[in-house]
């Protein structure tokens, strides 16, 4: 078995001990640990104290506050997705928890370690004697990029399944600290590298999820995936369309950050989404197919709305 | 399938085990109630754990091993370089090339280089990456061409004549040119089959003991103990009477577990160094390393036919790169072309195939070893020349079928098949002749048959000695212990010895114990590869409870002053006396009589066909046979292929336990899916393997999975026992192919090159 390197452990019981924990420099936070423990098994990470959340009661269930959902970061996906007015006011978040790995996964991954979880590269996510054989990377070990070595940085592909629904439905990050509490729009969250594509600061711990009413028309997700469970996205896709005509879509897995257009007419959305998008070579994939499929999903999505 | 029904009522009514449809495997509850032992299960006091540092380089001179840092860690015990173990070894004794550890130069990036032996696994871990070796790169071996260039370095360059074609195969039967002009249509084609990898679930692993005596007991996920037994003995400088390999339960092999690994030398080594038990568990990624999967095969196909359908004639080429090592590549080599002769009646056929050496990890024996890939060749080959001929894929298979008796040109000889039955019930279940070339756009059927074989008449090693041995003990406890060899590996070959046994005795198959896999306590049996354990085993069990039953049955003879032959096992009684004898009593009676009960049987396969020495490799006691259907659904747009479902009609001689014949074919089905569209033991073009994970190497979810309905055929081999055949590996010869044939059908395109991913669909459709 792939043995984990050396770490400590704490779980707070009060959201003041969590955040002084978290401002101590090597800590990370652990949630279900779905993504986090197989990448410390690959030592992808050199934090050696972990904080879990299991304790915070109050950052697991969901809650409504005047019309918006308000989810606890450390609420299982499997939770989201069986929540009847998850199900009823914003179905595509909980088809978007249901395509994630599988049933299991489901039940330990939470959603604020799907919105926090970390790019993916086919150079990136490998144990760690693989990654010496390459020379490491710009992410992790190393000093060039494999995907791109003439390229501005690392390009390693946000793949959170429940992303571009919450984008879409305009959500909001409440995050936490010893400084108190911050909102900042998800969709102003995540930057163009892979290595630094989280904006919040280090020490910023994200207590909630909230989803404001969802908006007029319908949002619908779709995910591309080599096989019927188990599989990050090879392309990760939210339709928006509005009563007007309109449209918008975010489309994802295909750099650090999601790729957001809109169309004054929803006929044009798969056109100019296929326009804004350029796959890099971080899936085994091709880019060419990829590229392609960015216009059928999106046309797909919309026709699933 | 009523009539395989009908069969087992039958043979239940009349007290029999076979059939068995309904009943669990010996070993099956404690399979699913976590109760099986596995080599990592096993903890012994003092034990301790190695793991090994792998080379980044695909082609590199060894230049220094510098391990002090290493060392000096605390709990750091020892540490082993391929100097410590310099004896070549490897599955077949003409090709020994490898050495647990690289030995003054690595051939592939993963190669094992140094292993370290520490207190506990993340020390050891720790330990290896404090390994200082220094590399000079060489100039590497990375694709077939680069293997048959003459301004290449050579891979193994100690051996007497260097060269990067491990063996190359020439043969000729008939007139093939000849063949070709007297035919209507003369085809050519070309086709590129991928490597791929078996991913059992349990990881390799191994085990080893040192003991007071000097002795040493080697616990390892092995199919083949007995080659293990003989490989640590030889490497290890010991006599073989000194060594005992334990196979314990295994998470499977599919062909992955049939070599010798380095966490069975290592360990060995370093038990005997340290004087402790050391315990070596591969991690996942180190799976796809060690490798021994199939070859990615390019092939040249040529093929005569006469306007009627009749084959004439075969050419046929083919290149399988194989990674760094031999492993059973001599093999290989063989398997490529030996089957091209059947289950169609070729008379002319011309075969040349290359083995060669790249620096890649070692490909050796999948599932079907080396016939999977002409066999996809040849299947879409006769679909593409019925096409051009305007015939009927069916009715042309048909008319090719070898018969009962059959040699074939070179030199099998095959005492049953029912494989017209076979092609008759799939052709019939999945409506193909109404569907083919019929279904609405972008779906489609395809057809495509196959043949292996049930075990080869030649073991690894020459000799004259049984392939297969087992000994039974019975005592007033009723119990019957059977003793073998044999290497269950999940496949039930345990249960089918059980069943032999029970059937003979007229007990029931739980009234057995399989005691296998252990060379100081049972008798040798080659191993678990081939397809040859029911046939050759099950052989040696029959003779075996036959022995144990003629001992019972002239005791109770002499008792009950009734002939011998009057007597009947059946229902767990003797029947024939003036009352039934329960058989605890009859036991009893017996021991009695002849004092402790016991006997042994053995098998060693006849010297069958006649043109034997052409061919060596390749000749089996008999064959198996399969037709199968496949129904596909393509997305003309994103180019996703799905298989709806698959047909697999199987001559497996007799049918023996339902459940697990069927599971063993589905399970070849499932394996072939994967083949099919998504599975590829993919390399960067420096050697670096892609997707060394079972995230990133695809094999197939139950959602991937197609409905597949089993047909089972029986044919009642002559030499089988009780007519059984095998169902473990020849099934799953026709699924790529038949999913080939129906993407034709599906979308006008012949793909000759799996998998079949979207962007290869896509691109084909587009391209159209
Ligand atoms: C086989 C497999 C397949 C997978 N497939 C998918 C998939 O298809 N789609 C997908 O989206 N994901 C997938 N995942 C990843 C993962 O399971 C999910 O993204 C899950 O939602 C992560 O949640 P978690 O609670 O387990 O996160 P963790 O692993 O606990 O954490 C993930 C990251 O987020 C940080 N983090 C977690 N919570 C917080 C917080 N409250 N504040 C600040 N930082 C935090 C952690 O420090 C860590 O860096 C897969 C994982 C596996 C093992
Ligand atoms: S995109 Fe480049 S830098 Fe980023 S993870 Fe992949 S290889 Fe590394």
């Amino acid at each position: 078995m792939l043995p984990f390197p050396k770490f400590s452990y704490e779980a707070p019981g009060t959201l003041d001990e969590l955040f002084t924990l978290a401002s101590v420099s090597g800590s990370r936070i652990v949630a279900g640990g779905t993504d986090l423990l197989p990448s410390l098994k690959h030592r992808l990470f050199q934090d050696t104290l972990l904080i879990s959340l299991r304790r915070l009661r109050e950052l697991r269930g969901v809650t409504i506050e005047g019309g918006a959902l308000v989810i606890g970061a450390n609420t299982t996906l499997r939770d989201v997705a069986r929540d009847d007015r998850v199900a009823a006011g914003w179905p595509a978040l909980r088809d978007a928890c249901r395509t994630i790995a599988t049933s299991t996964i489901q039940a330990m991954g939470t959603l604020g370690g799907n919105v926090m979880l970390d790019t993916r590269c086919l150079y990136y996510n490998q144990p760690d004697g693989w990654r010496a054989s390459i020379g490491g990377c710009l992410k992790a070990d190393g000093s060039v990029c494999h995907v791109a070595p003439n390229g501005a940085g690392c390009y390693a592909a946000h793949s959170a399944d429940t992303v571009p629904a919450l984008w879409l439905y305009g959500a909001i990050l409440r995050f936490g600290s010893e400084r108190g509490i911050r909102e900042v729009a998800l969709a102003d969250l995540y930057g163009t590298d892979g290595r630094t594509w989280l904006g919040n600061a280090r020490d910023e711990v994200l207590l909630a999820i909230v989803v404001p009413k969802a908006p007029a028309g319908s949002v619908v997700h779709r995910k591309l995936r080599a096989r019927g469970a188990i599989d990050y996205g090879m392309l990760l896709t939210a339709v928006h369309r509005r009563p007007d005509g309109s449209g918008a879509a975010v489309v994802s897995a295909l750099g650090p950050r999601p790729v957001f257009v809109e169309a004054e007419r929803v006929e044009d959305l798969a056109a100019a989404a296929h326009k804004a998008a350029t796959p890099m070579r971080t899936h085994a994939y091709g880019v060419g197919w990829r590229k392609h499929m960015v216009r059928v999903e999106v046309e797909r999505a919309l026709a699933g709305s | 399938m009523t009539d395989d029904r009908d069969f087992h009522v039958r043979a239940v009514a009349e007290g029999g085990v076979l059939g068995g449809g309904g009943r669990g495997k010996v070993d099956g509850l404690a399979k699913i109630t976590g109760r099986s032992v596995f080599v990592d299960d096993l903890v012994l006091p003092r034990m301790v754990y190695a793991k090994v540092l792998r080379s980044p380089h695909a082609h590199a001179k060894i230049l220094s091993i510098d391990a002090s840092e290493a060392l000096a860690m605390p709990g750091v015990l020892k540490v082993m370089t391929g100097e410590d173990c310099t004896a070549r070894y490897g599955a077949i004794p003409v090709a020994q090339d490898e050495t647990a550890l690289a030995l003054g130069k690595v051939r592939y990036i993963g190669e094992p280089v140094v292993c370290v032996a520490a207190v506990d696994e993340e020390t050891a871990r720790d330990a290896c990456r404090r390994v200082r070796v220094v590399y000079e790169p060489l100039d590497a071996i990375l694709s077939i061409d680069d293997a048959l260039s003459a301004d290449k370095p050579f891979i193994h360059e100690w051996a007497r004549k260097p060269s990067n074609i491990l063996r190359k195969v020439d043969q000729e039967y008939g007139d093939v040119d000849a063949a070709f002009a007297a035919s209507d249509l003369v085809l050519e084609g070309t086709y590129d089959y991928p490597g791929s990898t078996h991913v059992p679930l349990e990881t390799h692993a191994a085990l080893a003991v040192p003991h007071a005596d000097g002795r040493l007991t080697l616990w390892s996920s092995t199919q083949n103990p007995h080659y293990m037994h003989r490989t640590i003995a030889r490497v290890l400088g010991m006599r073989p009477g000194d060594v005992r390999v334990i196979k314990p339960d295994i998470g499977a092999g599919y062909g992955g577990k049939c070599d010798t690994f380095c966490t069975d030398v290592c360990s060995a080594w370093l038990a005997r160094a340290l004087d402790r038990p050391v315990k070596f568990v591969f991690e996942r990624e180190e799976v796809f390393y060690a490798h021994r999967g199939r070859h990615r095969t390019k092939m040249w196909l040529k093929m005569g036919m006469t306007k009627e359908g009749r084959v004439t004639g075969i050419d046929f080429k083919a290149w399988a790169e194989g990674g760094a090592y031999a492993s059973y590549g001599v093999v290989t080599s063989f398997y490529l072309g030996v089957f091209m002769t059947m289950p169609y009646k070729v008379e002319n056929y011309r075969f040349q195939s290359h083995r060669v050496y790249t620096n890649h990890p070692p490909c050796g024996p999948k599932r079907g070893h080396g016939a999977i890939q002409p066999r996809f060749a040849l299947e879409l080959h006769l679909d593409r020349m019925c096409e051009a001929l305007g015939l009927d894929p069916v009715q042309v298979r048909l008319d090719n079928l070898i018969e009962a008796g059959h040699e074939t040109v070179n030199g099998l000889l095959v005492p049953s098949i029912a494989l017209s039955e076979c092609i008759e019930r799939v052709v019939q279940a999945s409506d193909y002749r109404a569907k083919k070339g019929s279904l609405p756009p972008g779906r489609g059927i395809g057809l495509a048959c196959s043949a292996y074989m049930c075990g080869a008449l030649h073991a690894v090693y020459d000799n004259d000695l049984p392939h297969s041995g087992v000994q039974l003990k019975c005592d007033r406890s009723g119990r019957v212990t059977i003793f073998s060899g044999t290497a269950d590996c999940g496949q039930g070959s345990n249960h089918m010895l059980a069943v032999f046994v029970a059937e003979r005795l007229g007990i029931d198959p739980t009234d057995c114990t399989v005691v296998e896999a252990d060379t100081d306590l049972t008798p040798v049996d080659l191993g678990s590869y081939s397809s040859r354990v029911t046939f050759m085993a099950g052989n040696a069990a029959l003779q075996a409870a036959d022995r144990l039953r003629s001992q019972i049955a002239s005791a109770l003879a002499a008792k009950f002053k009734v002939p011998v032959e009057s007597l009947v096992f059946a229902g767990r009684e003797v029947r024939g006396a003036w009352r039934p004898i329960p058989w605890l009593e009859a036991v009893d009676i017996a021991e009695g009589h002849h004092g402790t009960l016991g006997s042994v049987g053995s098998y060693k396969p006849p010297k069958i066909g006649s043109r034997l020495k052409r061919t060596s490799v390749g000749p089996s006691p008999a064959y198996s046979f399969t037709a199968q259907v496949a129904e596909v659904t393509v997305d003309q747009v994103s180019g996703v292929v799905t298989v709806d479902k698959m047909w697999a009609a199987h001559d497996l001689g007799r049918v023996l336990h339902r459940e697990i014949a069927e599971g063993q074919i589905e399970g070849c089905v499932y394996m072939g899916v994967g083949e099919a569209l998504l599975e590829e033991q993919a390399y960067r073009k420096d050697g670096v393997h892609m997707t060394p994970s079972i995230l990133e190497y695809r094999i197939p979810t139950v959602y991937d999975t197609p409905e597949i309905q089993v047909l089972l055929v029986e044919s009642h081999d002559p030499g089988g026992p009780f007519g059984a055949k095998e169902a473990g590996e020849g099934p799953q010869l026709s699924t790529v192919p038949a999913i080939g044939n129906a993407l034709h059908d599906a979308i006008g395109r012949w793909l000759t090159n799996p998998p079949y991913t979207p962007e290869k669909v896509w691109k084909a459709i587009k391209g159209r």
